[in-house]
């Protein structure tokens, strides 16, 4: 059950069109996020309904939780109530043992992440200046954004063991193919218009680069980096849970073969949790660098 | 003279599937340190002219030759502004991270009427004040000659006026060269030194203005004759 939850985790990486969804959406996100800087400064009123909903949204689903557990529909043991959730949550607070094992993901994550981020730029860098050298990998890529990277753990086992590389491995094929297309969309989707401009005024090869297609680009990859980021969030669970002695996914997977449930359900909310508030930094990032003034008439 | 010299130009472009010969037989003189304006109906190839000059489309046949070594800057139909860079970056964009020499900005801002928009972003402008940023950063370049392509067709009756005296004036003390395409016959009588009137790909008529530009008066009995005629000419064109 867990395994298959994991899988569909992996899922999306290796679908493309849901690259421009995603997008959109975030795009969306964006904009709200504009609006709630500019106005939320001002009217009060305006917090309040937008806080209000969701905190709401929240407190109805942990009162339905506290009334199953109440009414006894299920044992303690498959569904333990939110109090004692809660308890073992701080307990773990305080022994520390929670902040290891986010640690460890976290920096699984970015060490995948950040080698992922480096190919794919560099590639699809390769693709935008020299685009004869597309197909002497493109074809390569296309065939490993087919196949999802858990179909790759018993190999990755049989050759790196259950050690760092593996997990690496496994973050960087989930992070890469979003990141590379995308980065590739931003490169090769370049206004020609623009370019002639350049072109005009006499760039080279590399002002070119530089000064049109990198800027012009940047929106594209930092939206990659994004999603690139929630996938090997995503991942990096899933392979801690098949091969790994540290980490959530791990924590999560020995807990539930200690029978605590509790615990399993701390290590979700905490995934959740993890991965909601770097994305949201990660936007809060985006909308600095491109300094609003970008995202507003771009698009 | 040694301005540029346009011999038997052809280009034909391949519109779905079928050759379109947009210029036929081009021949064409452009003065030094002139306004040439090359008039014509829209779809009559005007840009495509431009594009062939400017070296940003090659020609089927004929030949350019330019007489002396030159620096050319082109304002395009469409203002073309990066997005990513203010009202002042854009202007810049041309020097390739030089420093303008001090003064020169403010001056060229003045010029094109944008002071107190130097540091606002494209999409604060309106579409008007976008193509004035695109003329300011081809004069920012410091460019020998500059290619024109429609470039005040966005703005309203008096910026135009504004802009056309401007851009007469430049010219003088630049002592660039300048070659100007429009479909407007008044802005064509107002600016140009020679008017070359475009059609079916050729090169229909050409007129040669002796009088300053900026001093004429488009009411007087020469320029009205001179209107009726080119009336005429692009009159008879069909589509
Ligand atoms: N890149 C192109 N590909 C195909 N057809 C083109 C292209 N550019 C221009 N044309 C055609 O050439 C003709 C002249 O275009 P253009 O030079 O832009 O006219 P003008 O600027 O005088 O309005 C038009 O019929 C247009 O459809
Ligand atoms: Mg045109």
């Amino acid at each position: 059950m867990i395994k298959m939850d994991s899988m569909r985790a992996f899922w999306p990486a290796f679908f493309m069109p849901e690259g421009p969804e995603e997008r959109k959406l975030q795009a969306g996100a964006d904009r709200r996020n504009e609006g709630e800087r500019n106005v939320g400064m001002k009217q009060a009123a305006f917090w309040k309904g937008r806080f209000f909903p969701p905190l709401m949204g929240i407190a109805a689903l942990l009162v339905l939780w506290y009334l199953v557990c109440r009414m006894e529909l299920f044992s303690a043991y498959v569904l333990p109530p939110p109090a004692k959730v809660l308890d073992s949550f701080r307990k773990m607070l305080v022994s520390g043992e929670l902040f290891a094992d986010v640690g460890i993901s976290v920096a699984r994550v970015f060490k995948g992440f950040a080698i992922a981020f480096v190919l794919a730029f560099v590639l699809g860098m390769l693709r935008a200046v020299c685009p004869g050298a597309g197909p002497y990998f493109e074809y390569i890529l296309q065939f490993f954004r087919n196949v999802p990277p858990l179909s790759l753990i018993p190999l990755l086992i049989l050759w790196c063991g259950i050690g760092e590389t593996t997990k690496t491995a496994i973050i960087f094929l989930a992070s890469f193919f979003p990141m590379y297309l995308n980065i590739v969309k931003g490169f090769t989707g370049c206004d020609p218009r623009l370019l002639e401009v350049g072109d005009m005024f006499g760039y080279s090869r590399g002002e070119r680069f530089f000064r049109i297609i990198l800027p012009y680009a940047s929106a594209d990859i930092l939206v990659g980096m994004r999603i690139g980021l929630g996938y090997s969030w995503r991942a990096i669970i899933a392979a801690e849970m098949v091969a790994a002695s540290t980490g959530l996914g791990h924590m999560i997977l020995f807990a539930q073969q200690m029978s605590r449930t509790d615990k399993v359900i701390v290590g979700i909310f905490v995934i959740g949790i993890v991965g909601l508030l770097t994305d949201r930094l990660f936007a809060f990032l985006i909308s600095r660098l491109l300094k609003g003034n970008y995202a507003n008439g771009w698009d | 003279m040694a301005g540029i010299e346009i011999r038997h130009l052809k280009k034909a472009y391949e519109v779905d599937g079928r050759r379109l010969q947009v210029l036929q037989d081009v021949d064409l003189e452009i003065p030094e340190e002139r306004i040439t304006v090359v008039l014509g109906k829209s779809g009559c190839g005007k840009t495509t002219l431009l594009r062939l000059v400017g070296g940003l489309e090659q020609p089927d046949s004929g030949e350019i030759s330019f007489g002396a070594s030159h620096r050319t800057a082109f304002v395009f139909q469409e203002p073309r502004l990066m997005p990513w860079l203010n009202v002042t970056q854009n202007i810049l964009f041309g020097l390739r991270g030089k420093e303008p020499e001090p003064g020169a900005l403010s001056g060229i801002v003045a010029t094109v009427g944008l002071t107190g928009f130097e540091k606002a972003w494209p999409q604060q402008l309106s579409g008007g004040m976008q193509q004035r940023v695109a003329m300011a950063r081809a004069l920012a370049y410091g460019p020998s000659l500059i290619l024109m392509d429609e470039p005040f067709a966005a703005l309203d009756h008096f910026t135009r006026e504004q802009m056309q005296k401007e851009l007469s004036r430049v010219q003088q003390e630049e002592a660039c060269s300048i070659l100007f395409v429009t479909h407007s016959i008044d802005e064509a009588l107002l600016l140009g030194h020679r008017i070359v009137i475009i059609e079916n790909g050729r090169i229909k008529r050409l007129f040669d203005l002796e009088e300053t530009a900026g001093e004429r008066d488009l009411l007087s009995d020469p320029f009205i004759r001179m209107k009726r005629e080119i009336v005429a000419d692009l009159k008879e064109q069909k589509i």
